[in-house]
Protein backbone atom coordinates (compact mmCIF):
# COMPACT_ATOMS: atom_id res chain seq x y z
CA UNK A 1 0.00 0.00 0.00
CA UNK A 2 1.18 3.51 -1.15
CA UNK A 3 0.84 6.27 1.50
CA UNK A 4 -0.70 9.14 0.27
CA UNK A 5 1.99 11.74 1.01
CA UNK A 6 4.07 11.93 -2.40
CA UNK A 7 6.99 9.70 -2.31
CA UNK A 8 10.14 11.68 -3.37
CA UNK A 9 12.71 11.17 -5.59
CA UNK A 10 15.95 13.13 -6.61
CA UNK A 11 17.53 13.70 -10.12
CA UNK A 12 21.07 14.00 -10.32
CA UNK A 13 21.71 14.61 -13.88
CA UNK A 14 24.15 17.04 -15.52
CA UNK A 15 22.97 17.17 -18.67
CA UNK A 16 19.67 19.72 -18.61
CA UNK A 17 17.34 17.70 -21.43
CA UNK A 18 18.14 14.32 -19.66
CA UNK A 19 17.28 15.49 -16.34
CA UNK A 20 14.57 17.28 -17.45
CA UNK A 21 13.33 13.53 -19.12
CA UNK A 22 14.00 11.90 -15.85
CA UNK A 23 11.87 14.24 -13.69
CA UNK A 24 8.87 14.21 -15.86
CA UNK A 25 9.10 10.75 -15.75
CA UNK A 26 8.75 9.82 -11.98
CA UNK A 27 6.76 12.68 -11.80
CA UNK A 28 4.55 10.74 -14.17
CA UNK A 29 4.39 8.09 -11.46
CA UNK A 30 3.13 10.06 -8.65
CA UNK A 31 7.11 11.24 -7.43
CA UNK A 32 7.85 14.49 -6.25
CA UNK A 33 11.13 15.22 -7.81
CA UNK A 34 13.65 17.53 -7.52
CA UNK A 35 16.66 17.47 -9.30
CA UNK A 36 20.48 18.14 -9.20
CA UNK A 37 22.76 19.25 -12.00
CA UNK A 38 25.57 18.53 -9.65
CA UNK A 39 27.14 15.91 -7.17
CA UNK A 40 27.67 18.45 -4.18
CA UNK A 41 24.05 20.38 -4.69
CA UNK A 42 22.47 16.15 -4.55
CA UNK A 43 24.51 15.84 -0.97
CA UNK A 44 22.72 19.06 -0.09
CA UNK A 45 19.33 18.37 -1.30
CA UNK A 46 19.31 15.19 -0.28
CA UNK A 47 19.99 15.83 3.67
CA UNK A 48 16.86 18.52 3.37
CA UNK A 49 14.36 16.55 1.23
CA UNK A 50 15.50 12.68 2.48
CA UNK A 51 14.41 10.71 -1.17
CA UNK A 52 12.94 7.65 -0.92
CA UNK A 53 14.13 7.13 -4.71
CA UNK A 54 17.88 8.66 -6.54
CA UNK A 55 18.50 8.10 -10.39
CA UNK A 56 22.42 9.13 -10.29
CA UNK A 57 24.28 9.93 -13.16
CA UNK A 58 27.58 8.31 -13.03
CA UNK A 59 29.42 10.78 -15.26
CA UNK A 60 28.74 13.75 -13.16
CA UNK A 61 31.47 17.04 -13.60
CA UNK A 62 33.48 17.54 -10.40
CA UNK A 63 32.16 14.67 -7.65
CA UNK A 64 31.65 11.31 -9.38
CA UNK A 65 28.69 9.18 -9.38
CA UNK A 66 30.01 7.00 -7.30
CA UNK A 67 31.40 9.01 -4.77
CA UNK A 68 28.19 10.66 -4.49
CA UNK A 69 26.64 7.31 -3.95
CA UNK A 70 28.95 6.73 -1.40
CA UNK A 71 28.15 9.80 1.02
CA UNK A 72 24.47 9.48 0.22
CA UNK A 73 24.85 6.06 1.62
CA UNK A 74 26.15 7.33 5.09
CA UNK A 75 23.00 8.77 6.00
CA UNK A 76 20.29 7.95 3.20
CA UNK A 77 18.81 4.27 2.76
CA UNK A 78 17.09 5.89 -0.55
CA UNK A 79 16.81 3.71 -3.68
CA UNK A 80 19.66 4.30 -6.03
CA UNK A 81 19.84 3.88 -9.68
CA UNK A 82 22.85 4.82 -10.88
CA UNK A 83 22.78 5.74 -15.22
CA UNK A 84 25.63 5.54 -17.20
CA UNK A 85 26.18 5.86 -20.86
CA UNK A 86 28.84 3.03 -20.02
CA UNK A 87 27.27 -0.44 -19.92
CA UNK A 88 31.20 -2.66 -19.03
CA UNK A 89 30.55 -5.13 -16.09
CA UNK A 90 33.29 -2.97 -13.75
CA UNK A 91 31.09 -0.46 -13.85
CA UNK A 92 27.83 -1.61 -12.87
CA UNK A 93 29.72 -3.48 -10.39
CA UNK A 94 31.80 -0.72 -9.29
CA UNK A 95 28.16 1.10 -8.57
CA UNK A 96 26.39 -1.81 -6.74
CA UNK A 97 29.49 -1.96 -4.44
CA UNK A 98 29.03 1.92 -3.71
CA UNK A 99 25.79 0.99 -2.34
CA UNK A 100 23.83 1.87 -5.55
CA UNK A 101 20.26 -1.21 -5.80
CA UNK A 102 19.96 -0.94 -9.78
CA UNK A 103 22.27 0.15 -12.62
CA UNK A 104 20.99 1.64 -16.45
CA UNK A 105 22.80 2.04 -19.28
CA UNK A 106 21.99 5.13 -21.75
CA UNK A 107 20.09 5.69 -24.27
CA UNK A 108 17.40 4.08 -21.67
CA UNK A 109 13.46 4.20 -22.08
CA UNK A 110 11.12 5.76 -20.14
CA UNK A 111 9.36 2.74 -20.00
CA UNK A 112 12.47 1.06 -18.89
CA UNK A 113 13.03 3.59 -15.63
CA UNK A 114 9.87 3.41 -14.80
CA UNK A 115 9.55 -0.54 -14.53
CA UNK A 116 12.77 -0.61 -12.79
CA UNK A 117 11.52 2.00 -9.89
CA UNK A 118 8.08 -0.45 -9.89
CA UNK A 119 10.24 -3.18 -8.89
CA UNK A 120 12.75 -1.67 -6.61
CA UNK A 121 9.35 -0.68 -4.69
CA UNK A 122 7.43 -3.88 -4.80
CA UNK A 123 10.39 -5.51 -2.54
CA UNK A 124 10.26 -3.03 0.29
CA UNK A 125 13.50 -2.80 2.66
CA UNK A 126 13.56 -5.13 5.09
CA UNK A 127 12.53 -3.76 8.42
CA UNK A 128 16.71 -4.04 9.29
CA UNK A 129 17.26 -2.56 6.48
CA UNK A 130 15.17 0.05 6.99
CA UNK A 131 16.41 1.36 10.14
CA UNK A 132 20.16 1.65 8.20
CA UNK A 133 22.78 -0.69 9.19
CA UNK A 134 24.96 2.60 9.91
CA UNK A 135 22.09 3.45 12.46
CA UNK A 136 21.95 -0.18 14.10
CA UNK A 137 26.38 0.39 14.25
CA UNK A 138 25.78 3.82 15.88
CA UNK A 139 23.98 2.25 18.78
CA UNK A 140 25.90 -0.65 18.72
CA UNK A 141 28.76 2.10 19.04
CA UNK A 142 26.79 4.15 21.80
CA UNK A 143 26.10 0.90 24.14
CA UNK A 144 30.11 -0.20 23.87
CA UNK A 145 30.73 3.61 25.58
CA UNK A 146 30.13 3.91 29.14
CA UNK A 147 26.74 4.24 30.78
CA UNK A 148 27.79 6.56 33.60
CA UNK A 149 31.08 7.86 35.34
CA UNK A 150 32.66 5.52 37.40
CA UNK A 151 31.87 6.33 41.33
CA UNK A 152 34.58 7.45 42.75
CA UNK A 153 34.78 9.72 46.21
CA UNK A 154 36.21 12.79 45.35
CA UNK A 155 36.47 12.72 41.43
CA UNK A 156 34.42 13.59 38.86
CA UNK A 157 34.77 12.15 36.04
CA UNK A 158 33.04 13.12 32.39
CA UNK A 159 33.32 12.32 28.44
CA UNK A 160 31.73 13.72 25.42
CA UNK A 161 31.82 11.83 22.12
CA UNK A 162 31.02 13.54 18.73
CA UNK A 163 31.22 11.12 15.38
CA UNK A 164 31.94 13.47 12.16
CA UNK A 165 29.33 10.79 11.16
CA UNK A 166 27.17 8.52 12.84
CA UNK A 167 29.71 6.17 13.70
CA UNK A 168 33.76 6.99 14.30
CA UNK A 169 36.86 5.93 15.19
CA UNK A 170 37.14 7.33 18.50
CA UNK A 171 36.02 5.91 21.91
CA UNK A 172 36.77 6.29 25.45
CA UNK A 173 36.11 3.72 28.27
CA UNK A 174 36.68 3.76 32.09
CA UNK A 175 36.09 1.45 34.82
CA UNK A 176 37.47 0.93 38.73
CA UNK A 177 38.91 -2.14 39.22
CA UNK A 178 40.88 -3.17 42.45
CA UNK A 179 40.16 0.33 43.63
CA UNK A 180 41.97 1.63 40.54
CA UNK A 181 40.39 3.73 38.12
CA UNK A 182 41.15 2.45 34.42
CA UNK A 183 40.73 5.32 31.64
CA UNK A 184 41.52 4.80 28.01
CA UNK A 185 41.03 7.13 24.89
CA UNK A 186 41.87 5.64 21.43
CA UNK A 187 41.32 6.98 18.13
CA UNK A 188 41.43 4.17 14.93
CA UNK A 189 42.48 5.86 11.60
CA UNK A 190 40.05 7.25 9.21
CA UNK A 191 36.41 7.47 10.40
CA UNK A 192 32.81 5.80 9.70
CA UNK A 193 32.05 2.27 10.02
CA UNK A 194 35.24 0.90 9.45
CA UNK A 195 37.23 2.70 11.85
CA UNK A 196 34.52 2.23 14.29
CA UNK A 197 34.96 -1.54 13.79
CA UNK A 198 38.50 -0.96 14.57
CA UNK A 199 37.81 0.99 17.64
CA UNK A 200 35.74 -1.74 19.12
CA UNK A 201 38.63 -4.11 18.99
CA UNK A 202 41.22 -1.45 20.64
CA UNK A 203 38.12 -1.45 23.36
CA UNK A 204 38.38 -4.81 24.13
CA UNK A 205 41.49 -5.65 24.01
CA UNK A 206 42.43 -2.83 26.46
CA UNK A 207 39.65 -3.60 28.23
CA UNK A 208 40.88 -7.52 28.80
CA UNK A 209 44.10 -6.75 30.29
CA UNK A 210 42.71 -4.62 33.17
CA UNK A 211 43.37 -7.19 36.03
CA UNK A 212 47.03 -7.64 34.52
CA UNK A 213 49.81 -5.81 37.10
CA UNK A 214 51.61 -3.36 36.02
CA UNK A 215 50.43 -0.62 33.17
CA UNK A 216 53.53 -1.51 31.38
CA UNK A 217 53.14 -5.13 30.52
CA UNK A 218 49.45 -4.56 30.09
CA UNK A 219 49.56 -2.27 27.60
CA UNK A 220 52.18 -4.29 25.93
CA UNK A 221 49.97 -7.12 25.83
CA UNK A 222 46.90 -5.47 24.65
CA UNK A 223 49.00 -3.80 22.05
CA UNK A 224 50.48 -7.41 20.54
CA UNK A 225 47.32 -8.87 20.64
CA UNK A 226 45.88 -6.19 18.12
CA UNK A 227 49.18 -5.56 15.87
CA UNK A 228 48.61 -8.11 13.24
CA UNK A 229 44.93 -7.39 12.64
CA UNK A 230 45.35 -3.82 12.69
CA UNK A 231 48.30 -4.68 9.98
CA UNK A 232 46.53 -6.29 7.77
CA UNK A 233 43.39 -4.35 7.55
CA UNK A 234 45.81 -1.24 6.62
CA UNK A 235 44.68 0.65 10.08
CA UNK A 236 46.03 1.93 13.35
CA UNK A 237 45.05 3.36 16.26
CA UNK A 238 46.46 6.12 18.87
CA UNK A 239 45.86 5.54 22.18
CA UNK A 240 46.24 6.97 26.07
CA UNK A 241 45.38 4.70 28.70
CA UNK A 242 45.91 6.05 32.14
CA UNK A 243 45.56 3.77 35.56
CA UNK A 244 44.94 5.86 38.66
CA UNK A 245 45.39 5.36 42.42
CA UNK A 246 42.58 7.40 43.57
CA UNK A 247 43.41 8.05 47.43
CA UNK A 248 46.94 9.39 46.16
CA UNK A 249 45.90 11.22 42.57
CA UNK A 250 49.29 9.36 41.44
CA UNK A 251 49.08 7.76 38.02
CA UNK A 252 50.67 5.83 35.69
CA UNK A 253 50.11 6.10 31.53
CA UNK A 254 50.92 4.70 28.21
CA UNK A 255 50.78 7.62 25.36
CA UNK A 256 50.96 5.72 22.27
CA UNK A 257 51.22 8.42 19.17
CA UNK A 258 48.06 10.31 20.62
CA UNK A 259 50.14 13.20 22.63
CA UNK A 260 46.95 15.64 23.43
CA UNK A 261 46.51 15.25 26.86
CA UNK A 262 47.56 16.93 29.87
CA UNK A 263 47.09 17.82 33.65
CA UNK A 264 45.90 21.16 34.21
CA UNK A 265 46.49 22.96 37.69
CA UNK A 266 43.68 24.58 39.37
CA UNK A 267 44.72 27.84 39.01
CA UNK A 268 47.62 29.07 37.23
CA UNK A 269 50.51 27.65 35.55
CA UNK A 270 50.84 25.51 32.69
CA UNK A 271 49.43 22.69 31.71
CA UNK A 272 51.46 19.36 31.87
CA UNK A 273 51.38 17.40 29.07
CA UNK A 274 51.49 13.61 29.59
CA UNK A 275 54.92 12.81 27.59
CA UNK A 276 54.68 10.21 24.25
CA UNK A 277 55.47 6.91 25.00
CA UNK A 278 55.90 5.91 21.22
CA UNK A 279 54.06 5.71 18.00
CA UNK A 280 50.50 4.76 17.67
CA UNK A 281 49.17 0.87 18.03
CA UNK A 282 49.58 -1.20 14.83
CA UNK A 283 51.93 1.77 12.43
CA UNK A 284 55.28 0.81 13.29
CA UNK A 285 55.56 -2.64 13.61
CA UNK A 286 56.26 -4.09 16.91
CA UNK A 287 56.82 -1.77 19.26
CA UNK A 288 57.54 -1.85 23.25
CA UNK A 289 55.76 0.99 25.20
CA UNK A 290 56.89 1.78 28.63
CA UNK A 291 54.03 3.21 31.20
CA UNK A 292 54.98 6.55 32.68
CA UNK A 293 54.30 8.45 36.17
CA UNK A 294 52.21 11.55 36.87
CA UNK A 295 50.47 13.09 39.67
CA UNK A 296 46.76 14.64 39.74
CA UNK A 297 46.74 16.81 43.07
CA UNK A 298 43.45 18.48 44.33
CA UNK A 299 41.97 20.63 42.49
CA UNK A 300 43.45 19.53 39.14
CA UNK A 301 42.00 17.92 35.97
CA UNK A 302 43.10 15.39 33.58
CA UNK A 303 41.99 16.32 30.61
CA UNK A 304 42.49 13.88 27.10
CA UNK A 305 40.79 15.02 24.15
CA UNK A 306 41.04 13.29 20.32
CA UNK A 307 42.86 14.87 17.32
CA UNK A 308 39.26 16.41 15.69
CA UNK A 309 40.01 19.56 18.37
CA UNK A 310 43.74 19.76 17.92
CA UNK A 311 42.45 20.13 14.16
CA UNK A 312 39.66 22.63 14.78
CA UNK A 313 42.36 24.83 17.33
CA UNK A 314 45.08 24.42 14.58
CA UNK A 315 47.82 23.69 16.80
CA UNK A 316 49.39 21.67 20.17
CA UNK A 317 49.83 24.66 22.25
CA UNK A 318 46.55 27.13 21.68
CA UNK A 319 44.99 23.18 22.49
CA UNK A 320 46.34 23.23 25.71
CA UNK A 321 45.52 26.72 26.02
CA UNK A 322 41.85 26.03 25.34
CA UNK A 323 41.77 22.96 27.80
CA UNK A 324 43.32 25.26 30.71
CA UNK A 325 40.63 27.98 29.80
CA UNK A 326 37.55 25.56 29.74
CA UNK A 327 38.44 23.54 32.53
CA UNK A 328 39.32 26.53 34.79
CA UNK A 329 35.74 27.97 33.23
CA UNK A 330 34.05 26.93 36.73
CA UNK A 331 31.84 24.60 35.35
CA UNK A 332 31.29 20.78 36.30
CA UNK A 333 33.53 18.04 34.60
CA UNK A 334 30.59 17.46 32.29
CA UNK A 335 30.50 20.66 31.51
CA UNK A 336 34.20 21.19 30.38
CA UNK A 337 33.93 17.40 28.01
CA UNK A 338 31.10 19.14 26.30
CA UNK A 339 32.74 22.85 26.12
CA UNK A 340 36.27 20.80 24.45
CA UNK A 341 34.19 18.81 21.95
CA UNK A 342 32.15 21.97 20.76
CA UNK A 343 35.45 23.76 19.68
CA UNK A 344 35.11 21.85 16.95
CA UNK A 345 31.97 22.88 15.72
CA UNK A 346 33.59 26.02 13.14
CA UNK A 347 35.12 23.40 11.56
CA UNK A 348 32.67 21.76 9.25
CA UNK A 349 34.94 18.81 7.76
CA UNK A 350 35.81 18.09 11.75
CA UNK A 351 37.04 14.46 12.52
CA UNK A 352 35.54 12.55 15.12
CA UNK A 353 35.96 14.19 18.37
CA UNK A 354 36.08 13.45 21.90
CA UNK A 355 36.61 14.67 25.27
CA UNK A 356 37.32 13.17 28.48
CA UNK A 357 37.93 15.36 31.92
CA UNK A 358 38.64 13.66 35.17
CA UNK A 359 38.79 16.15 38.30
CA UNK A 360 39.96 15.92 41.23
CA UNK A 361 37.94 17.92 43.83
CA UNK A 362 40.17 20.37 46.06
CA UNK A 363 40.52 18.88 49.30
CA UNK A 364 37.98 19.86 51.90
CA UNK B 1 43.66 16.39 -4.39
CA UNK B 2 46.25 15.78 -6.63
CA UNK B 3 49.25 13.51 -7.23
CA UNK B 4 52.08 14.26 -9.76
CA UNK B 5 54.98 11.87 -10.22
CA UNK B 6 58.20 12.91 -11.61
CA UNK B 7 61.60 11.03 -12.39
CA UNK B 8 64.77 12.66 -11.22
CA UNK B 9 68.19 10.68 -12.16
CA UNK B 10 68.32 9.16 -8.51
CA UNK B 11 64.96 9.05 -7.11
CA UNK B 12 61.33 9.76 -7.90
CA UNK B 13 59.24 12.62 -6.69
CA UNK B 14 55.89 11.74 -5.56
CA UNK B 15 53.48 15.64 -4.81
CA UNK B 16 50.95 15.55 -3.00
CA UNK B 17 48.50 18.78 -3.51
CA UNK B 18 45.19 19.36 -1.46
CA UNK B 19 43.79 17.40 1.63
CA UNK B 20 45.61 14.22 2.46
CA UNK B 21 42.70 12.54 3.82
CA UNK B 22 40.79 9.47 3.68
CA UNK B 23 39.49 9.80 -0.18
CA UNK B 24 43.16 10.99 -0.98
CA UNK B 25 45.46 8.86 0.95
CA UNK B 26 44.58 5.64 -1.38
CA UNK B 27 45.45 7.64 -4.37
CA UNK B 28 48.77 8.97 -2.72
CA UNK B 29 49.65 5.00 -2.12
CA UNK B 30 48.41 3.87 -5.34
CA UNK B 31 51.07 6.03 -7.22
CA UNK B 32 53.64 5.21 -4.56
CA UNK B 33 53.50 1.82 -4.89
CA UNK B 34 53.00 1.46 -8.68
CA UNK B 35 56.08 3.79 -8.67
CA UNK B 36 58.26 1.34 -6.85
CA UNK B 37 56.63 -1.38 -9.02
CA UNK B 38 58.29 0.40 -11.93
CA UNK B 39 61.85 -0.18 -10.24
CA UNK B 40 62.24 2.91 -8.07
CA UNK B 41 63.70 2.42 -4.90
CA UNK B 42 64.15 6.09 -4.18
CA UNK B 43 60.83 8.14 -3.83
CA UNK B 44 60.75 11.47 -2.18
CA UNK B 45 57.09 12.63 -1.19
CA UNK B 46 57.39 16.25 -1.32
CA UNK B 47 54.66 17.60 0.45
CA UNK B 48 55.40 21.09 0.29
CA UNK B 49 51.62 22.00 -1.23
CA UNK B 50 49.51 19.37 0.89
CA UNK B 51 47.24 21.74 2.85
CA UNK B 52 46.49 18.97 5.55
CA UNK B 53 46.89 15.21 6.67
CA UNK B 54 44.91 13.66 8.84
CA UNK B 55 45.38 10.12 10.26
CA UNK B 56 44.77 8.32 7.05
CA UNK B 57 47.55 10.31 5.39
CA UNK B 58 49.61 9.42 7.95
CA UNK B 59 48.91 5.74 7.52
CA UNK B 60 49.35 5.79 3.71
CA UNK B 61 53.25 7.10 4.44
CA UNK B 62 53.81 4.56 7.08
CA UNK B 63 52.99 1.93 4.52
CA UNK B 64 54.43 2.94 1.38
CA UNK B 65 57.75 3.45 3.37
CA UNK B 66 57.27 -0.16 4.54
CA UNK B 67 56.87 -1.07 0.88
CA UNK B 68 59.88 1.06 -0.53
CA UNK B 69 62.27 -0.97 2.30
CA UNK B 70 60.70 -3.97 1.40
CA UNK B 71 61.31 -3.27 -1.99
CA UNK B 72 64.91 -2.33 -0.48
CA UNK B 73 64.80 1.22 -0.93
CA UNK B 74 63.76 4.17 1.12
CA UNK B 75 60.91 6.83 1.42
CA UNK B 76 61.70 10.21 2.56
CA UNK B 77 59.27 13.47 2.75
CA UNK B 78 60.46 17.01 1.74
CA UNK B 79 58.57 20.04 2.09
CA UNK B 80 56.67 19.24 5.15
CA UNK B 81 54.28 21.84 6.43
CA UNK B 82 53.49 22.70 9.89
CA UNK B 83 50.37 21.11 10.39
CA UNK B 84 51.85 17.36 9.05
CA UNK B 85 54.97 17.95 10.91
CA UNK B 86 52.55 18.34 14.22
CA UNK B 87 50.77 15.31 13.35
CA UNK B 88 54.08 13.49 12.65
CA UNK B 89 55.79 14.72 15.91
CA UNK B 90 52.52 13.84 17.92
CA UNK B 91 52.65 10.39 17.19
CA UNK B 92 55.90 9.97 17.53
CA UNK B 93 56.66 9.34 13.78
CA UNK B 94 59.13 12.22 12.97
CA UNK B 95 61.85 9.45 14.44
CA UNK B 96 61.12 7.40 11.61
CA UNK B 97 60.31 9.73 8.87
CA UNK B 98 62.56 12.27 9.12
CA UNK B 99 61.51 15.67 7.16
CA UNK B 100 63.96 17.35 4.82
CA UNK B 101 64.20 20.90 3.45
CA UNK B 102 63.58 20.16 -0.20
CA UNK B 103 63.32 17.09 -2.60
CA UNK B 104 66.77 17.45 -3.72
CA UNK B 105 68.71 17.20 -0.47
CA UNK B 106 66.53 13.94 0.62
CA UNK B 107 68.89 11.20 -0.46
CA UNK B 108 72.19 13.51 -0.21
CA UNK B 109 72.98 11.30 2.69
CA UNK B 110 71.76 8.01 1.09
Amino acid sequence: METLSARTALVVEDDDDIRDLLVRTLERDGFAVSGAPSGVAAIELARTIHPELVTLDVNLPGMSGLEVCRRLREHSSAYVIMISARSAEDDRLAGLDAGADDYLSKPFSPRELRARVAALFRRPRSPIQEKSELERAMEVQRGLLPETPPSLPGYEVAACFRPSRLVGGDLYDWNVESGQLHLTLADAMGKGMGAAMIAAAVRSAFRSVTAMPGLTMAFNHAAQSLTSSLESSGSYATVCTIRMNPASGRFSYVDAGHGIAAVVPADAGAPRRLEPCGPPVGLWGENQWESQREDLLPGESLVLVSDGVLDAVGDLDGTMAAMAEIVRAGGSAQEAADALAALTEGDPGHDDVTAVVVRRLPAS
Amino acid sequence: MQIDVERHDTYSEVSSQGRLNMVAAPKLKEAISSEIGTGAKRIVVNLGKTEFMDSSGLGALISCLKLARQAGGDLRIANVPQQVLMVLQLTSMDRVLTPYPDAASAFDRA
